[in-house]
């Protein structure tokens, strides 16, 4: 038996470092161009392993929780969602998540939801065992609420008997595993030991999870599985950007992992002391490849002088517009931009003027960013002249 | 810059003119009015500033009238380490040349000439300055603005340091202040406030600040409704179970309480049932009391009959005694009627006698008056016949009397006026007979009579003589008046139909008698009609009277007999009838009497039947009912019932006490309790379900509106926003920054400029207002006040003289204290109108300490009144006179040599001739050779 496990969509998400609408754009919807490109690209990963499911012949896929962002997203994010989960033909199994639980506002209960949603595509919004197709059980432990006070999988796992001869089952589950956060104040934590022994024990067959957006894969066994968000979210994952192409039988499962995503979130520490680090940030970010769709964050240590950190900021400013963002992110920076004396005789200044760029420069190089930003204006009024 | 030497050729009124001017020190240029001193200056700005092209209103000011030709200017100028002549003609054939000898030859025509000369006016002149230095005519000199000139900025920078630095660039703050200010503009205003793109990143974050607040508040309501959802379904299906629980309670109460009321409607049959028990036993005890009771009456109505007989016996006696009294009395008052009928008639027949004789004695007065009622009416009539008869009235008689006292005063008119003869016979004569008129008169002796002659009148001794004397005629006049009274009377008389006056007063006298005759008789006539209308009326009385007499006995007639007769009568008559008056009411007593007895014993009769029949049926219905009830049986039955009803009562007493043991209220509040509970849970599942579906529908509501998708945007724009901000407050507050450094360190270096300039000032004033002057200067190098012998008083309170004298000293200070390679000319046109020969003579030694420096300013002076600069030692003095066009034949010259002025080739003379201070007026012609 095969299916595709996936979880994490976030449908509707936006990141803020990608920009906001320009404010003289009236007309131009919520989120700028780079945001709407990401929305696309979102819903274009959706459909992309749909695709590759039906080229698997597949028999559904399984989304382990967080096809939306949060249960509020617009009729427009939900339409297109419905759009894309059309584009294929393959059944799909929307799990509640955290993001998305089955609370009075369920996105997958709402109106326009319901309207619009494609005949293949099932909502396990309660929980229990779902029969999907002859022999193969789906057993669902959804989100009914954004803070559950127990481990849902763990409650739907002790409710089971073995599964009857003939029959597969796959648990469909949201949240961290108790081993990846062991936060003993979180009462919704999944408890591994529960999980590896209902498999030991034939209760279930494979642990479809959701809400970890990196793939991942339990080391004790291979059937407890993380699929990771479709497409990059955030910075700080491991390996986004996939679904499991998993091919279940009673002895195990044969797992494919298959990128769908385009997107890239990257991080990059630089040290900028001389003109030489400058050279070298600027190759670093010429080389990035599908700069449209990277997000690039810097984290920048080091000390420049006036004209150095005018070149950084030209430098940034150029290759910003090519990127979908550049960022310096400030609480893991530490970049002091301090004048030096060819600064000052750059400015070439007698009399009162000097005196008064002498002082600037003097608390300038005491760290004080206005007068700084005093003698930088003073650079740009001498050059004007 | 010095200028060594101005050409001017048909410029304004100047025809052909060239002014050399010392290069060092003073130069007057002095003249008349429109001589061409002012357009001199105006030439040089033209020739530096307007390209040979323009056509500026100036220039074309500058082309003099009905000649064909362009204005054209040449100077000779050393600026800096260069020294040329530059010329140029506007309008017609334009032309631009330069001649550059140092520091090296340089030729250049055209726009590379001016783009040259300005290049290098730039580089060696302060042009600011230039312009500052100078004093145009007709505006006064006031303070030059000298704050930002380069040239005095450079030369009190070295002053204030004290020492030569090296030359600075002269660039070096050229607009910087400026630029700072206008940067500073571009986010604030100047009272501070922000503006342009500041404002506008604070309204951005504003904005997004105001739309995420909302977003954010919008999406905590919407999980709040989610929330209360969750706790409404948990609610619902509580409070559900709680309503289906206490409607079992109901129910179950409402059993109990159902068994609770067949018994207590039990209890109230019992009591029912006591209560008739009761009832029955009161009403045979009721009935036993009746018949006592009709037995004590029995008895009491035979004693009521007995004593009812007794009465009516009694009274029986009574009644026949007052029937007997009755009887006597009504005899008696018949008797007394007769008596009083017998007395009335007697003193009837007594007042009629006495009425005929009172009848009688009124005939006979009728009578006696009738009979003098005729005898008056006779005389009567007689009286008025007389009357009617007399014909002289009392009227009459005096108008005769009037005419009669006429005819006497007439005659003794006439008597007195009339001529007398008097008569006398002597008395020793004899008597004497006379006749006179006719009668005889006798005189006796001595006597005298006198005759009025009135008429003529007559005497006569018969026979011895006849005198007749006769009046005048005034005589004769009176005697007929005396006639005419006469015939008046006479006629009077014949008209009443008397003799004379005598007959008409008898007459008259006869008359009244007459009339108070018929008065008398009148009188008497009425007298005795008294009472009557006339006669015949009193005639029908006298006859009435009679009539009445007529059949009456007469008996006697003493009338006063016959009264008292009657009066006694009626007295008899009178008793009788009060006797029978009396006699009748004690009858009518006794009447009255019977019939009260009568009536009494009536009523008593009736009373004693009545009280018989009473008893009669109060004892049969007695003997009735005890054949129905004998008495025995009465008072068995009052006590068989009074027992059965005490059974009663005690048995619903029990019974209810067993109820109340039950506590059937307890019961009762315990069930209506319940059934509110109930009812309230059924309110409070409605309202759940309300809730529940006004929460359903919010959510639903607020699913369409995606409001996770806003609060995103909201906040991704409120990120930008703020970042946004921060850059450009931070760019604000460093040009702000910038700005207060630079302006600070300015206000600094000027504050030290400011005393070096103020020695140089202070020194030249000093010439002019003595060693007591002192000044004040600011920033801007601007002289505020000054300090003369300790008063001080504000530069704009000075008098226009004093202004005046300032501020020259101020430029030509300023002028020697710039560096000779930076200073400028200070031009002065036709200025200290306002200073008084002696200060003049003060300013010129001003001019000569300002200029006696080594490499000092060049000074130009224009004047129309070289008076005010006689002062000026070292002066050179250059008089300046019309330089006109020369005659009409000049024309066909300047055709003839037209080909002279287009000649580019032309060479400007690199080493003048002329000297200092001299002025060549050339003529055309010489040009051309």
């Amino acid at each position: 038996m095969r299916f595709v496990h996936t979880a994490d969509w976030q449908l509707g998400m936006t990141r803020r470092i990608l920009g906001a609408r320009p404010p003289k754009e009236a007309a131009g919807g919520l989120t700028g161009e780079a945001q709407a490109r990401f929305a696309q690209a979102r819903l274009d990963a959706v459909a992309e392993l749909g695709r590759l499911a039906d080229e698997r012949d597949a028999a559904f896929v399984l989304v382990c929780g967080d096809v939306f962002e949060s249960n509020l997203v617009g009729p427009d994010v939900v339409a297109r969602a419905c759009e894309a989960l059309g584009s294929f033909r393959t059944p799909v199994l929307l799990l509640p998540g955290n993001h998305d639980p089955a609370d009075a506002a369920c996105v997958l209960r709402r109106p326009d939801f319901a309207r619009r949603c494609p005949a293949h595509v099932t909502v396990l919004d309660a929980p229990g065992v779902h029969e999907v197709a002859p022999g193969v059980e789906v057993v669902a432990a959804p989100w009914r609420s954004k803070h559950p006070l127990t481990d849902l999988v763990g409650e739907q796992l002790a409710a089971l008997d073995p599964a009857p001869p003939g029959t597969l089952r796959v648990l469909a589950g949201h949240g961290e595993l108790d081993v990846l956060d062991p936060d003993d104040d979180e009462p919704a934590r999944i408890r591994r030991d529960g999980v590896l022994a209902a498999l030991a024990d034939g209760r279930v067959h494979y642990v479809a999870l959701g809400d970890r957006h990196s793939t991942w894969t339990d080391a004790v066994d291979d059937r407890i599985r993380h699929a990771g968000t479709p497409e990059v979210t955030d910075f700080d994952e491991v390996d986004p950007g996939n679904v499991l192409v998993v091919d279940l039988d009673r002895h195990g499962a044969q797992v494919a992992v298959e990128p769908v995503g385009r997107w890239r979130f990257l991080r990059h520490d630089a040290r900028l002391d001389a003109d030489g680090d400058l050279d070298a940030l600027d190759a670093r970010l010429a080389a990035v490849p599908d700069k449209e769709r990277t997000a690039i964050r810097l984290a920048l240590v080091g000390t420049l002088s006036l004209r150095q950190r005018g070149r950084l900021d030209d430098l940034l400013a150029a290759h910003a517009h090519a990127f979908a963002a550049v960022e310096i992110l400030e609480q893991h920076s530490d970049l002091a931009t301090v004048p030096d004396d060819a600064d000052l005789d750059d400015l070439d200044l007698h009399g009162f003027a000097a005196d008064a760029a002498a002082e600037l420069f003097a608390a300038a190089t005491s760290d004080d960013a206005e007068a700084r930003d005093a003698l930088r204006l003073l650079h740009r009024l001498v050059g004007s002249r | 810059m010095r200028l060594h030497r101005i050409r001017l050729r048909d410029f304004r009124g100047v025809h052909d003119r060239e002014v050399a001017l010392a290069e060092h020190g003073v130069t007057v240029l002095q003249g008349d009015n429109e001589v061409g001193k002012t357009s001199t200056l105006a030439a040089l700005d033209l020739l530096f500033d307007a390209a040979d092209s323009s056509r500026r209103a100036e220039i074309r000011a500058a082309q003099p009238a009905g000649v064909d030709a362009g204005p054209e200017v040449e100077a000779e100028v050393s600026t800096g380490p260069y020294r040329f002549t530059y010329r140029k003609r506007w309008l017609r054939r334009p032309r631009t040349e330069l001649h550059v000898t140092a520091p090296a030859p340089e030729q250049l025509t055209g726009a590379d000439a001016h783009a040259r000369v300005s290049a290098i006016l730039d580089e060696t002149m302060d042009r600011v300055l230039w312009r500052g230095l100078r004093v145009e005519q007709h505006s006064g000199v006031g303070q030059a603005d000298l704050g930002g000139q380069d040239a005095l900025t450079r030369a009190l920078d070295r002053a204030a340091s004290g020492h030569e630095a090296a030359r600075p660039d002269p660039t070096v703050d050229d607009g910087l202040v400026e630029r700072a200010v206008e940067e500073l503009r571009r986010y604030r205003t100047p009272s501070g406030r922000a503006t342009g793109e500041l404002r506008a990143a604070e309204v951005r974050l504003a904005d997004a600040e105001a739309e995420h607040d909302r977003c954010r508040a919008a999406l905590e309501a919407t999980e709040r409704d989610v929330a209360a959802r969750d706790r409404l379904d948990a609610d619902l299906g509580t409070v559900r179970a709680r309503r289906r629980a206490q409607g079992d309670e109901v129910a179950e109460l409402e059993d109990r309480w159902a068994g609770l009321q067949s018994r207590l409607r039990e209890v109230e049959a019992a009591g029912d049932q006591a209560v008739l028990a009761r009832e029955r036993a009161d009403a045979a005890r009721d009935r036993r009391a009746a018949r006592d009771a009709l037995i004590a009456a029995v008895a009491a109505d035979a004693d009521a009959a007995s004593r009812a007989a007794a009465a009516r016996d009694a009274h029986d006696a009574e009644h026949t005694t007052a029937r007997e009294d009755r009887d006597r009395r009504r005899a008696d008052d018949t008797d007394a009627r007769a008596e009083a009928t017998r007395a009335r008639h007697a003193a009837d027949a007594a007042d009629r006698a006495v009425s005929a004789a009172r009848d009688r004695a009124e005939l006979l007065d009728l009578a006696e008056r009738l009979r003098r009622v005729g005898d008056a009416a006779s005389g009567l009539a007689a009286a008025e016949r007389a009357q009617a008869a007399a014909t002289v009235g009392a009227d009459d008689l005096a108008e005769v009397e009037d005419l009669a006292r006429d005819l006497l005063r007439a005659e003794a008119a006439r008597d007195a006026a009339a001529a007398r003869v008097e008569l006398t016979v002597p008395a020793d004569g004899d008597g004497l007979t006379l006749d006179v008129d006719g009668e005889t008169v006798t005189l006796a002796a001595g006597e005298t009579r006198t005759l009025p002659v009135a008429a003529v009148r007559a005497v006569s001794l018969p026979g011895v003589l006849a005198v007749r004397v006769r009046p005048g005629l005034d005589d004769a006049g009176r005697d007929d008046a005396v006639r005419e009274a006469t015939r008046a009377l006479a006629g009077a008389c014949e008209d009443l139909g008397v003799a004379d006056l005598e007959a008409a007063r008898a007459a008259c006298r006869a008359a009244e008698d007459a009339a108070r005759r018929a008065g008398e008789h009148r009188a008497a006539l009425a007298r005795e009609l008294a009472g009557h209308a006339d006669t015949a009326a009193l005639r029908t009385a006298h006859d009435a009277v009679r009539d009445r007499l007529e059949g009456v006995e007469a008996t006697t007639d003493d009338v006063a007999a016959l009264r008292t007769a009657a009066g006694t009568a009626r007295e008899e008559a009178g008793t009788a009838a009060r006797r029978a008056d009396e006699a009748d009411a004690a009858c009518r007593a006794a009447e009255d009497a019977v019939r009260e007895s009568e009536t009494r014993s009536a009523v008593l009769t009736e009373r004693a039947a009545d009280a018989r029949h009473a008893h009669a049926r109060r004892a049969e219905e007695l003997a009735a009912a005890r054949v129905d009830e004998p008495d025995a049986a009465l008072a068995d039955a009052e006590s068989t019932r009074r027992d059965r009803a005490r059974e009663a009562e005690r048995e619903h007493e029990t019974l209810a006490a067993a109820l109340a043991g039950d506590d059937p209220d307890t019961v009762e509040v315990l069930v209506t309790n319940a059934r509110a509970v109930a009812e309230r849970l059924t309110g409070e599942v409605a309202r759940l379900e309300r809730e529940h579906a006004e929460t359903t529908g919010r959510l639903q509501a607020a699913g369409a509106q995606g409001w996770h998708d806003q609060l995103a945007a909201a906040a991704t724009e409120l990120e930008a926003a703020g970042r946004a901000h921060e850059t450009v407050a931070a760019r604000a507050a460093a040009a702000r920054r910038l700005h207060e450094t630079l302006a600070r360190h300015r206000e600094r270096v000027r504050r030290s400029y400011v005393a070096p300039f103020r020695a140089q000032v202070e020194r030249l004033a000093r010439i002019v207002f003595g060693p007591t002057l002192s000044l004040e200067i600011d920033e801007d190098l601007r002289i505020t006040h000054r300090t003369l012998d300790g008063t001080t008083v504000a530069f704009g309170a000075l008098s226009s003289g004093a202004q005046e004298q300032l501020g020259l000293c101020a430029r030509l200070a300023c002028a020697a204290l710039v560096d000779p390679a930076d200073g400028v000319p200070v031009v002065i046109d036709d200025a200290l109108g306002h200073t008084d020969p002696e200060r003049l003579a003060r300013l010129g030694a001003v001019f000569t300490a300002a200029t006696a420096a080594q490499g000092a300013a060049q000074v130009v002076v224009l004047t129309c009144t070289p008076e005010r600069y006689h002062g000026i030692g070292a002066a050179t003095v250059v008089p300046l006179t019309p330089s006109r066009r020369p005659g009409a034949d000049s024309a066909d010259d300047r055709d003839d040599h037209a080909g002279d002025r287009d000649e580019p080739a032309r060479p400007i003379d690199p080493a003048p001739a002329t000297a200092p201070g001299t002025v060549v007026d050339l003529p055309r012609a010489p040009r051309a050779g």
